[in-house]
């Protein structure tokens, strides 16, 4: 059966990477990647094995709009929940 | 509901809420409500000497709407056992 | 509610959306977290100075302004002087 055929509604797409590493883009300039272990309707997760990236773009004095340099924290989180309201996507793991 | 359940079983272990406002306060947990509203107890500010505001208290109630993250203590958290509650939460909530 | 029951008639520290911090005694609260507080006072942090406290008297600070309700050890408040203390104010919520 073609596995796609199972996918009727976006939430599908987030049952199927169950225990499967996702890349999650989070407000604040923030992403997450880890194995999906849970999720509710609200995007509430938890995941293990987590690397978050923070982006801090820092924008020289005099410098014309656009040209600030793009400092990143990286940080490893051993299971983590993260609330829903901060979720701006979650993707599958690429098939690559 | 899921989410929440999870947290009840995660109570008098200790966990670091990472709040919206960047302060992340870990403590014991205490309770949690269906907001995933947290209380914790014998709290620490990481960074408390950029922090001190927080010295003199020693257990809190965090509302759930600011929290961005909750590390969890990974030895207390059955993955298996949750990937497969979140799938029966998916299936009975197919027809909305 | 994860209960704010424990903190009623006790000293308590709340941190509000914008980063203020205000200190009084819990008089009530509901299903909401309303909170009202009596004799309270806004503790303004900064580097350069110490904690200034301003007081506020009773107050009603509503539920979705909150952040966070501790309860003051009096104690190890009292131990503390605030006029040494400087500090960042504590930042706003953002995401």
């Amino acid at each position: 059966m073609d596995p796609s055929s199972s996918i009727q509604e976006p939430f599908d797409l987030i049952r199927l990477s169950l225990s499967e590493r996702v890349f999650v883009k989070l407000r604040g300039d923030r992403e997450l990647t880890g194995v999906l272990h849970a999720y509710d309707g609200h995007m509430n997760l938890i995941l293990s094995d987590v690397e978050e990236t923070i982006m801090i773009v820092d924008v020289a004095e005099g410098a014309p709009e656009g040209q600030g340099t793009v400092n990143v924290a990286k940080r490893k989180m051993e299971m983590l929940f993260v609330r829903g309201d901060g979720v701006i996507l979650v993707s599958p793991p690429s098939r690559t | 509901m899921l989410i929440f359940s999870v947290f009840k079983t995660l109570t008098d272990q200790r966990v670091t809420v990472e709040l919206k406002n960047d302060l992340s306060i870990s403590g014991v947990l205490k309770s949690v409500d269906q907001f995933l509203n947290i209380r914790l107890d014998s709290i620490r500010v990481l960074d408390e000497a950029r922090h001190p505001h927080m010295m003199a208290v020693k257990n809190c109630f965090i509302r759930g709407s600011v929290v961005r993250y909750v590390t969890l203590p990974a030895e207390h958290v059955d993955t298996q056992l949750l990937e497969d509650a979140t799938r029966r939460e998916a299936a009975t909530q197919v027809k909305r | 509610m994860a209960s704010l029951q424990g903190y009623v008639d006790r000293r308590v520290l709340l941190i509000l959306q914008d980063g203020r911090a205000i200190v009084g005694v819990m008089a009530g609260f509901d299903q909401k977290s309303n909170v009202v507080l009596s004799d309270s006072k806004e503790r303004v942090y900064s580097i350069d100075e110490g904690v200034e406290e301003i007081p506020l008297g009773l107050y009603l600070v509503k539920g979705d302004m909150i952040v966070l309700i501790g309860e003051i050890d009096d104690t190890l408040d009292k131990a503390v002087d605030l006029s040494t203390i400087h500090a960042e104010p504590i930042p706003p919520i953002r995401y």
